[in-house]
């Protein structure tokens, strides 16, 4: 039997649904389902209705891994982008990323995460065997790796350059330097030195 | 500098603490169990965010509450500086903050603003015991004067934890290693490097300090024994000797399946006249060598910073005797402030500032 005043039943089943989700614990699992419970009935039935929609109508490519309702997405049938520039990311939310900024107007990779052998990921676990074979069957000018630049970030770039280079197309990585607007005060040594290391002429 | 007002909150067994510790020396007198070293692990966290003892920092925060906070404020050479560090247990584990002057900052800035040496019971262990005792003596020193390095060795631990799972896996993927590898070269140059000139600096204090001490006239000699040898202390050299070491040890690692190779296998070799002094040296011996060590590890970082760091001595001075621990504090001379604790009264002239009783955390000078 349950100590008394503790939670059971349908409310503790959500809390521990919640509470399987990244950066929610226990407690704030807690504080989401009585915030739901406290409110009418039509808001958790549209939660659940969008969940259930964006999980039955989105997928992931199957040439480059975004997310996308068509396969495949309009990213890869778009031909107004350029098939010979290759934009390699970690994640599909890092393509909203660049999108946003409308500078890159050819194709990309989503390889599904970043190497990191501690943690159990190797490029078997990535979809680098398709980015290999992509390369491999269409002409490809540019290969630009867009990860982190973290410790996992770099050497999954590092990685990739180094099996991508023999197949000939170029491999190039995003810049490292000071954010837009900001002061050179407020810089970190790590991100002034790397600034300082990839100036440019001008 | 001075810390002139520390406050603690839910650290340990302190509920609140607010003291006005005095310039010199701040003698803490208490019987065992009432705050002694929790008062000086709050120190020390407060200059480095890391305890000298605890393995993990929730054990930091005092039992059944959520946040501890350390502050201080310390006048410095370079003005007067607010500092904290927080700890908070989430549900997620526990996450630490630091600010300066009420702004949040990284570790890797706060750190070195509140320079402290430590000398706690376990560092008389520092000849005899192992050499990942020698490397953390080095890394505390270093970590605190310089932030270059503080990254550097964060970067190589994780680099050498990639290596180690890469080494570890079934089938070991060659290109991998090799990235691991070069990354592990380039911060262990930068930690190298550091510690090459750190020693020199630090056997010529000890030598000095130790022929204060020694009755007999007996030559200390501190050297840095790095695990991958180079031709000269200087980046390139000490990058081909580091390169040169995992070339020639590459198979043994395979086998072995861990990493051999690097300044995490690096140790201080310590020699009295010429003899390994933990093999020969007497155990009187060996305790008059830490406290060289210790004199020029102050000396140093003084030197360093043109500042004298806060001195935390945590029950040492009882552990030695009355012309050791008078030895000890007029090797470390001009100190500005220092903190000691001590079950009992210390016999020999000690001259505190000012003389502080603890009793279930609570502290109250004592008149004078």
């Amino acid at each position: 039997m349950p100590a008394p005043g503790s939670i059971v039943g349908p409310v503790a089943a959500l809390i521990n649904e919640f509470s399987k989700l990244p950066t929610i614990g226990p407690k704030t699992a807690a504080r989401l389902v009585f915030y739901l419970l406290n409110r009418p009935r039509h808001e958790s039935q549209m939660l659940a209705d969008a969940i259930m929609e964006a999980k039955d109508r989105v997928r992931f490519c199957s040439i480059c891994f975004a997310l996308t309702e068509a396969d495949p997405c309009t990213l890869c049938t778009d031909e107004q982008r350029d098939p010979a520039m290759l934009c390699v990311v970690a994640e599909a939310k890092d393509i909203f990323a660049i999108e946003r900024t409308g500078a890159f107007r050819g194709r990309y990779h989503v390889l599904g995460g970043l190497i990191s052998p501690m943690d159990g990921v190797g490029p078997a676990e990535l979809h680098v065997k398709e980015l290999v074979e992509r390369v491999g069957s269409t002409a490809t000018a540019e290969i630009l790796i867009a990860t982190n630049p973290n410790a996992e970030g770099e050497a999954t770039a590092l990685y990739l350059a180094r099996l991508l280079q023999p197949l000939g197309s170029l491999v190039t990585r995003l810049a490292y330097g000071l954010p837009i607007g900001g002061d050179l005060d407020y810089a970190d040594e790590t991100t002034l030195a790397r600034a300082l290391e990839g100036r440019r002429s001008m | 500098m001075i810390l002139a007002h520390l406050a603690l909150s839910n650290v340990r067994n302190y509920h609140t603490l607010d003291l006005d510790p005095e310039p010199g020396l701040n003698l803490f007198i208490g019987a065992n169990a009432q705050g002694k070293s929790n008062l000086l692990e709050a120190l020390s966290m407060l200059g480095t965010g890391k305890s000298f003892r605890a393995a993990r920092d929730r054990e930091i925060v005092r039992e059944g509450v959520e946040l501890a906070v350390m502050r201080g404020s310390a006048v410095t050479r370079s003005g007067n500086v607010e500092l904290a560090c927080s700890i908070a247990q989430t549900e997620r584990g526990s996450r630490k903050t630091y600010t300066l002057n009420g702004h949040a900052v990284r570790y890797a800035r706060y750190l070195g603003t509140l320079r402290v040496v430590t000398f706690v019971p376990s560092d008389l262990q520092l000849v005899t015991g192992p050499p990942s005792l020698r490397r953390g003596f080095l890394n505390a020193a270093l970590a605190q004067d310089r932030s270059d390095y503080y990254r550097a060795l964060a970067q190589y631990r994780t680099a050498l934890a990639q290596k180690n799972a890469v080494l570890r896996a079934e089938s070991v993927d060659a290109e991998l290693l090799e990235i691991y590898e070069e990354q592990l070269i380039e911060s262990g140059t930068t930690i190298v490097l550091a510690r090459d000139h750190f020693v020199r600096e630090l056997a010529v204090e000890a030598a000095r300090a130790h022929g204060r001490f020694a009755a007999e006239r007996e030559r200390l000699d501190v050297a840095y024994a790095a695990n991958a040898p180079y031709e000269a202390p200087t980046g390139d050299a000490v990058a081909a000797g580091l390169r040169a070491a995992l070339r020639a040890q590459a198979r043994t690692e395979r086998v072995r399946r861990i990493a051999l190779v690097g300044p995490h296998r690096d140790d201080l070799v310590l020699q009295l006249d010429a003899r390994p002094l933990a093999a020969f040296g007497s155990q009187g011996q060996q305790r008059t060598a830490v406290l060289a060590l210790k004199v020029a590890e102050y000396a140093v970082m003084e030197r360093r910073a043109d500042e004298a760091p806060l001195l935390l001595l945590d029950d040492v001075l009882s552990e030695l005797d009355a012309e050791r621990a008078r030895a000890f504090l007029a090797g470390v001379g001009a100190f500005e402030q220092a903190f000691v604790t001590s079950a009992l009264p210390i016999a020999g002239p000690l001259h505190p500032a000012r003389t502080w009783n603890i009793r279930a955390a609570r502290i109250e000078a004592v008149a004078c």
